[in-house]
């Protein structure tokens, strides 16, 4: 955890050369598809989001994502069997993912204060899923190729200061240690810009 | 949102992310964890009768416990191996096996050992049996037909181990073949130890229904 939260801290620091640009911090509520569904079916309601953009032009920024999302579901006890081995007890499984993604965003203008919004990102999401069973725990770590579109709208609440509320698609491709992982999150946060 | 000020809103950020870490087990029975296995081409069927002893050894690590140094292995106390032992014939006996003295000619024997350990190497010397129980076995060292044990590390971690051996195996063999072995394993302390080491033992035996008769 440690190493996740001097991760997140070092992409702050990074952050803070776009100058000329926005903050965004949300909020994300996370619900597991494909394998991670399979091996986690409860939606995550722990995380954290934050973006640093920078406006290119009028309608288009670009920026840098990094965020937390934690899965966790105690399963019921159970017996687990492959081949003529058995192990019984209760398991405890956690999915952490920290996506860190490069994108652009496409800001439709309007009229009013709403701003609808979509966007791609690309880049890499580390994956740790650990299994707890008894007094032990088996964990599996990887860095996966990502893809994360996303939908959304700015809503405007003061000089430099947007609601946002938006859907991501977090899309991991799988590698030899791990089938993609891949979730929705629905974000709520704020982003402070200086335009 | 001047550079200052982000960097305010990351130092309030990071404590929230540690608390958005999970909790885990909350209480020792969910720490438990019971693994067995077997030869899958022993008959099990075919054999009714088996014996135990009336003691439960421990064992440390690849050693048996010898805190007098009096080279003969410590054993649990006569009311925790009663408890033990008194389970597993509850068990054996609701599947239909039958409890036969070691010089009745057994079907099988039924060793059960205790380890509070950090480390566990789940393989130690048959001798111990064989030394102190004349009448179950000379002292051979023994094998898993068909399976491995697993190799078990812990952290203030106790096990229970069950070991069915063919007491029929071809006399004279250097190894005893182990048909069956359980593990209960979990945190050895807290109140409810006993009636823990119970339901494992009990869960040992309801997943391993090839036992039944």
């Amino acid at each position: 955890m440690k190493k996740i939260i001097m991760f997140l801290l070092a992409t702050v620091c990074v952050g803070g050369v776009f100058a000329q640009g926005s903050f965004t911090a949300t909020y994300p509520i996370s619900i597991p598809m494909g394998d991670l569904s399979d091996y986690i079916g409860a939606t995550s309601f722990r995380g954290f989001t934050m973006e640093f953009s920078k406006r290119q032009k009028k309608n288009l920024d670009i920026g840098l994502e990094t965020s937390w999302h934690t899965f966790y579901e105690r399963q019921s006890p159970a017996v687990y069997t492959e081949g003529t081995a058995s192990v019984s007890g209760v398991q405890y499984r956690y999915t952490n993912t920290v996506p860190l993604l490069a994108g652009v965003k496409y800001l439709k203008e309007t009229d009013g204060n709403f701003t609808p919004y979509a966007g791609l990102g690309v880049g890499t999401i580390y994956v740790n899923r650990s299994t707890d069973l008894g007094l032990y725990r088996i964990t599996n770590e990887t860095w996966q190729f990502a893809l994360r579109p996303e939908l959304g709208v700015l809503i405007k609440a003061g000089s430099g200061v947007s609601g946002v509320l938006g859907v991501k698609y977090y899309a991991g491709f799988g590698t030899d240690d791990l089938d993609g992982q891949s979730y929705i999150s629905i974000n709520l946060g704020l982003m402070f810009s200086n335009f | 949102m001047t550079i200052k000020l982000r960097y305010w809103l990351a130092i309030l950020v990071l404590p929230l992310l540690s608390s958005c870490y999970p909790k885990g087990a909350e209480y020792n029975e969910e720490l438990d964890l019971v693994y067995t296995n077997y030869n899958p081409d022993f008959n099990f069927a075919s054999k009714m009768t088996y014996a135990i002893p009336d003691s439960v050894i421990k064992i440390d690590g690849d050693n048996f416990l010898d805190p007098d140094g009096d080279l003969k292995p410590e054993f649990l106390t006569p009311a925790n191996s009663a408890l033990i032992l008194n389970q597993i014939k509850q068990n054996m006996s609701a599947y239909g096996w039958t409890k036969v003295d070691k010089t009745a000619n057994p079907d099988v024997i039924i060793l059960v050992s205790t380890v509070t350990t950090l480390n566990l190497y789940y393989y130690y010397d048959w001798g111990y049996w064989g030394w102190w129980y004349p009448g179950y076995y000379p002292p051979w060292g023994w094998y898993y037909p068909g399976y491995y044990p697993p190799y078990i590390t812990g952290y203030r971690s106790g096990s229970v181990l069950l070991q069915m051996v063919d007491s029929k195996a071809a006399p004279g063999a250097e190894n005893v073949p182990v048909e069956w072995t359980a593990i209960c394993n979990g945190l050895a302390e807290g109140a409810d130890l006993q009636s823990r080491v119970q339901k494992m033992i009990d869960a040992a035996y309801s997943q391993s229904t090839y036992l039944k008769h």
